[in-house]
């Protein structure tokens, strides 16, 4: 019997903690101040005990990723929050910033001390107004109780752009520049923001970090899966289930819990069939029904031949054409592709133009076998992961439906065409490029 | 200098030893090994990785890695698509999302022959298409500036042209706007691509996607030739090919000159050479009839009459030069005048001081300097412009630059220029006895001795240092200034254009005219002798650096060579001359650059060694701008003129139509302080009066002006004189 477990989002479970008061009423603040009587070593230290890895999606072990940051470079050392939750299907930084701002910034002071660092930014996506007006309030009163000890946090509004939340890309986009990813190395250890050593990390990483300090980084590791998936997950549970929303729990909580428990998603409703999951964000392999038992948990799902990622999970039911889902997934990548590099510039485009050809039925025989080649020249040939996201989940939509794409060429599709993608995907002409919310004049 | 550590690389089964932090790419040419590339160019900062097309192996690594954005680690064992399947179908890949949607139109496209793309679709791509949809399409082509035409659809987004316009030349004006499948190259708002070093993206791009808006359609690869020379335009002497197609000049293409250009050209020695053939190139003899205009002589009446005029005027004989003769036309010129008839009266250009010959060094070496001072008013760009992006590579490599309007350091930078081991030393503008302030200055803090420091002297002509040493070279006798002038010789285009030589004519009882454009001799000069250009001139010019740099002739001219006839001319004042550049340069070679032979001055010239520092003569003879009476400070007062000579300006660009909108407006700049006053706004019509002269012309507020001072074009500045008022009607 799978339960919550809150950690990131400990006291917030009835209501949102928006006030200075009620965040230090559930014990807020309390971890600053032990670990500003830390030495930032230790700091480092507790956090490379607790096993704490990126929630971003990448997995890279946190406190080896401070603990690679250039020294004595005579230069700044930045702190950078990527809150820009770009990946479809995720939902769960939203939720932690208007739920327990505090708690992000009090991860973020941590954080600083044990880098130290005095200056913070955080990348906010841009649609994510209201999330933005929560923390830029929180942050206000964090000020006036002067808490801040000399670090400066800036909050920075992206434009409505996926590549912004790679973090290279990111860093391009706080220095004003076009949001294109760099490569690597040098990496944003050596010289990231102002060509300064510059750690990046998730919001969901850094609101973790209080609780391991609070907890001692040995016994935050004990929870969930260890010594690869220590901790708690924040997943965000969405599509064809009952329950959609955001839950945290232990990793380790396997995906038939997630999705059938009625505390947790409530099964598929109206009765249908669960067909396929999404267990990590749209830009990861699929996984069928057989699969439901995989936990969640990074070697698990390895093994499964998928990921994590973001934590974003999505359930489908068995009125998808995992053709349309195919194209849709490549549209939203093909829109979103920076235009750098160029597999993934053209690539998702041929993609595009071939898998609309398969849904309208005009394909050949031929072009399936040359969609999976265009997704394996696209798959580790690219700048940054963007490529890699849209050919991989596609490979594994044919690789594990091929009869259901073959029947496309055979006889076309099996839906009809009515096939329904609405609570999986939402259409690609509704990612907006227009953060800024029109003034009526 | 401290040895660099080496490491062992093995690439493709070859193992190389090479410097510790070279870049993969060049350790596999040094293995013999080529790996692809079209964005990777080291010339426009750290790599990018954009393109893919380096794709190799690297053992240990798993993924097949951007060999442009690697440096070599000891022990690194790398395979290219010769010895690596994964790595040929990596790079297979790239070439073949490259070509998905580009049109494929090499048989019509200017790049056919000599492109990037081509070549390495021809080793490393798909020879068929899988590609049966509709290709990508965009309006084409579109002018983006009336030199540069673009082609969005062949394109393959490797950013050079961006990086150079925000990395190099530093204007920011090309960009690439929209994402991803639908990225292109723009400008902002569609403006024209504007800035003095524009042209250099044509070179830039390894497709077929900027073009010369000149050279489109003129010529195929297979069908022209290319002569190796160097530009005559200003005094850097960049190294250049002319591409020429049926003894035409077609287009000018950079020859790379690591020390002196780095394989970068302005837009003004790229474009201009259409003036080669612009309607008004003189190209008979032409005399002044009283009352009747010009009549066309043959040459043997055109000599005569020189004969005649130069026998006339013995004695009284004044040469005004243009700094734009080759060092051979000056000496030949100078032998006649001055062995033949005594005529050592000179109105020499500008010319660069002797004394900067202690701090000899190549122009790279601003761009490795630490600290780099410029004084001087004029821009830098506009007197010599690629010395304009040797400061900026030194700004971005961490130095500091500083602007003087007046060659005082004051004690602090003194004290850092003499304490620093890469200091430089840069002389923009008139006065200064052509660097030997600067000489001086430079002795006293003591650069000479300091192999990375430099002085630089810009002069405004191209080769008045080997001018200026020609014409010494042919006479010891000391010049004496003839009242009144019986004859002045107006010695190429810049003299004829120069208002100074102009007022000297109209003191001279004749005046002879060497000159290629009609509009330069007209009404003025009693005997018109056509001249030629400096890309049909064998011969050698003389750079700011002190660099003997050869000339060759690119396309015979319309007339005889100015040699041939000044040879014709000198046999009947018995003086020997030959009409050969070659044996012109064995003459004089001994006097003025230590007897190096014609071959030695080769396709990448050296520069000569330092010589010791030797204290310049006083700067009498160096023109001394002109000082007026203090100016009154009446209402709002008078403002101190600037004029100033803009890059793209002179007889060459004016008859170039494509350089037109590179040409200053007529406008005046103003200081910030100074519009204030007069309450004057950017854009503003306004009155500059002097001495009885008025002009009206358009506002220009720059912040960056002395307040006090104005600054106007030559070209737009007409009669006025020293000190001007402002007036907003």
């Amino acid at each position: 019997m799978a339960a919550e477990q809150f950690v990131v989002l400990a006291g917030a479970e009835e209501q949102a903690l928006t006030k200075l008061a009620d965040y230090r009423e559930a014990g807020g603040f309390a971890a600053l101040e032990t670990a500003r009587a830390m030495e930032p070593a230790a700091v480092v230290q507790e956090i490379l005990d607790s096993g704490l890895r990126g929630r971003g999606g990448a997995f890279f072990p946190t406190g080896r990723k401070a603990s690679f940051l250039a020294k004595g470079t005579g230069k700044p050392t930045y702190l950078v929050v990527n809150a820009d939750e770009p990946e479809p299907g995720t939902f769960k930084d939203r939720e932690i910033m208007f739920r327990v701002p505090f708690r992000l910034i009090e991860g973020c002071l941590i954080t600083a001390h044990a880098i130290e660092s005095d200056r913070v930014f955080i990348y906010i996506r841009g649609e994510y107004l209201h999330e933005f007006e929560v923390l830029r309030d929180a942050l206000a009163e964090v000020h006036k109780a002067k808490l801040l000890g000399g670090v400066t946090i800036v909050l920075h509004r992206g434009a409505g752009a996926y590549i912004c939340g790679e973090e290279t890309a990111l860093l391009e986009s706080l220095e004003g520049k076009r949001g294109q990813p760099r490569t690597k190395p040098p990496f944003p250890a050596v010289a990231g923001l102002y060509a300064s050593p510059s750690l990046i990390n998730n919001v969901e990483t850094i609101a973790t970090v209080p609780k391991i300090v609070e907890l001692g980084g040995k016994e935050y590791a004990k929870t969930g899966v260890p010594p690869d998936s220590s901790g708690t997950r924040v997943f965000s549970l969405s599509g064809n289930v009952v329950n959609g929303g955001n839950y945290e729990l232990p990793m380790g909580v396997t995906l038939r819990e997630l999705i059938y428990e009625p505390e947790l998603g409530g099964g598929i409703p109206n009765g249908r069939q669960l067909k396929a999951v999404i267990p990590g964000g749209s830009s990861v392999p699929v996984l069928t029904a057989d699969q439901l038992d995989t936990p969640l948990e990074a070697n698990a799902m390895a093994e499964a031949g998928s990921m994590l990622g973001s934590g974003a999970i999505i359930v489908i039911d068995d009125r998808c054409c995992m053709v349309q889902l195919g194209l849709r997934v490549a549209q939203f990548y093909m829109h979103e592709s920076c235009g750098k590099c160029t597999p993934c510039r053209e690539g998702t485009r041929w993609m595009v133009q071939i898998l609309n050809s398969i849904e309208e039925g005009t394909a050949s025989q031929g072009d399936l076998d040359l969609l999976l080649d265009v997704c394996d020249r696209i798959l580790g040939k690219c700048l940054c992961p963007l490529g890699d996201a849209a050919a991989m989940p596609v490979a594994s939509y044919i690789d594990k439906f091929r009869s259901e794409f073959q029947e496309h060429l055979d006889s076309g599709c099996p839906m009809g065409g009515s096939s329904s993608l609405e609570g999986i995907l939402a259409p690609v002409d509704q990612h907006s490029h227009a953060p800024v919310a029109e003034v009526p004049a | 200098m401290s040895t660099v550590e080496s490491v062992k690389v093995t690439i493709d089964g070859r193992e190389v030893e090479v410097d510790k932090g070279l870049g993969l790419v060049e350790a596999a040419a040094a293995a013999g090994v080529e790996i692809p590339v079209f964005c990777y160019e080291p010339r426009l900062g750290p790599p990018v990785g954009a393109c893919r097309m380096c794709l190799v192996e690297v053992e240990g690594v798993p993924k097949l890695q951007a060999g442009c954005t690697l440096t070599v680690q000891d022990g690194m064992i790398v395979r290219t698509a010769a010895a690596s399947a994964k790595a040929a179908e990596g790079q297979n890949a790239t070439l073949e999302f490259i070509l998905v949607n580009h049109p494929l139109d090499c048989p019509v496209c200017d790049k056919g022959g000599e492109c990037p793309l081509q070549d390495l679709t021809f080793r490393y791509g798909p020879g068929q298409t899988r590609m049966t949809f509709p290709k990508r399409t965009f309006d084409k082509p579109i002018p983006i500036s009336p030199t540069i035409a673009l082609d969005r659809e062949r394109c393959i987004l490797c950013y050079r042209c961006t990086r150079f316009s925000s990395d190099v030349a530093e204007d920011g004006q090309l960009v690439a706007k929209n994402r991803g499948a639908q990225s292109m190259i723009a400008t902002f708002e569609d403006e024209a691509y504007k800035a003095p070093f524009s042209g250099n993206v044509i070179e830039l791009c390894p497709v077929g996607a900027l073009t010369s808006t000149q050279y489109r359609f003129e010529g195929r690869p297979w069908e022209i030739q290319n002569v190796p020379t160097v530009c005559g335009l200003c005094p850097v002497g960049c190294n250049v090919s002319a591409t020429t197609r049926e003894g035409k000049v077609k287009r000018i293409i950079s020859r790379n000159h690591p020390e002196l250009d780095e394989g970068w050209l302005c837009d003004k020695g790229r474009f201009a050479y259409p003036h080669v053939y612009a309607d008004d190139r003189i190209v008979d003899p032409l005399a002044r009839e009283h009352r009747r205009g010009f009549t066309v002589l043959s040459w043997d009446d055109a000599l005569d009459r020189a004969e005649e005029l130069l026998r006339a005027g013995r004695g009284r004989i004044v040469t005004a030069l243009s700094g734009s003769e080759t060092v051979e036309q000056a000496y030949a010129l100078g032998k006649l005048l001055r062995q033949g008839l005594g005529a050592h009266s000179a109105v020499l250009p500008e010319a660069v001081s002797h004394g900067l010959d202690a701090f000899r060094a190549p122009l790279a070496t601003i761009g490795a300097a630490e600290l780099v001072v410029v004084v001087g008013e004029e821009k830098v760009a506009d007197r010599a412009p690629i010395v304009d992006l040797w400061i900026r590579q030194a700004r971005r490599n961490g130095a500091e630059v500083v602007q003087l309007a007046e060659p005082k350091l004051g004690k602090k930078l003194e004290e850092r220029v003499s304490a620093s081991e890469r200091a430089v030393l840069i002389w923009s503008g008139r006065g200064g006895g052509g660097g030997a302030r600067l000489a001086e200055l430079g002795h006293r803090l003591g650069l000479d001795a300091k192999p990375a420091c430099a002085a630089f002297h810009l002069p405004s002509t191209p080769n008045a240092r080997g001018v200026a040493d020609a014409w010494a070279a042919c006479a010891d006798a000391d010049e004496e200034n003839p009242e009144p002038i019986g004859l002045l010789i107006v010695s190429g285009d810049e003299a004829a254009a120069d208002p100074a030589v102009r007022a000297l004519a109209e003191q001279a009882e004749s005046v002879i005219a060497i000159t290629m454009f009609q509009g330069l001799a007209v009404g003025w000069a009693d005997l018109v002798l056509p001249g030629t250009s400096y890309l049909e001139r064998d011969g050698s010019f003389v750079n700011l650096e002190g660099r003997v740099q050869r000339l060759r002739r690119a396309v015979i001219p319309p007339v005889p060579d100015e040699l041939a006839w000044i040879a014709k001319l000198a046999e009947r004042f018995d003086v020997e001359l030959s009409p050969h550049a070659a044996i012109v340069f064995a003459e004089l070679s001994e006097r003025c650059f230590g007897g190096i032979p014609f071959g030695a001055v080769g396709e990448r010239a050296p520069l000569p060694e330092r010589t010791a520092y030797v204290a310049p003569e006083p700067a009498s003879s160096a023109p001394i701008p002109p000082t007026g009476p203090e100016p009154d400070e009446h209402f709002l007062g008078t403002l101190r003129l600037q004029r100033y000579r803009p890059l793209f300006s002179g007889p060459a660009v004016e008859r170039v139509p494509e350089l037109q909108f590179q040409r200053p407006a007529a406008e005046i700049e103003l200081a910030y302080d100074d519009a204030q006053r007069r309450q004057i706004a950017t854009g503003d019509e306004v009155s500059v009066r002097s001495n009885g002269t008025a002009l009206a012309l358009s506002a220009r507020v720059n912040r960056a002006l002395a307040a006090g001072t104005a600054r106007i074009a030559d070209e737009h500045a007409g009669e006025l004189h020293r000190d001007v008022e402002v007036i907003k009607p």
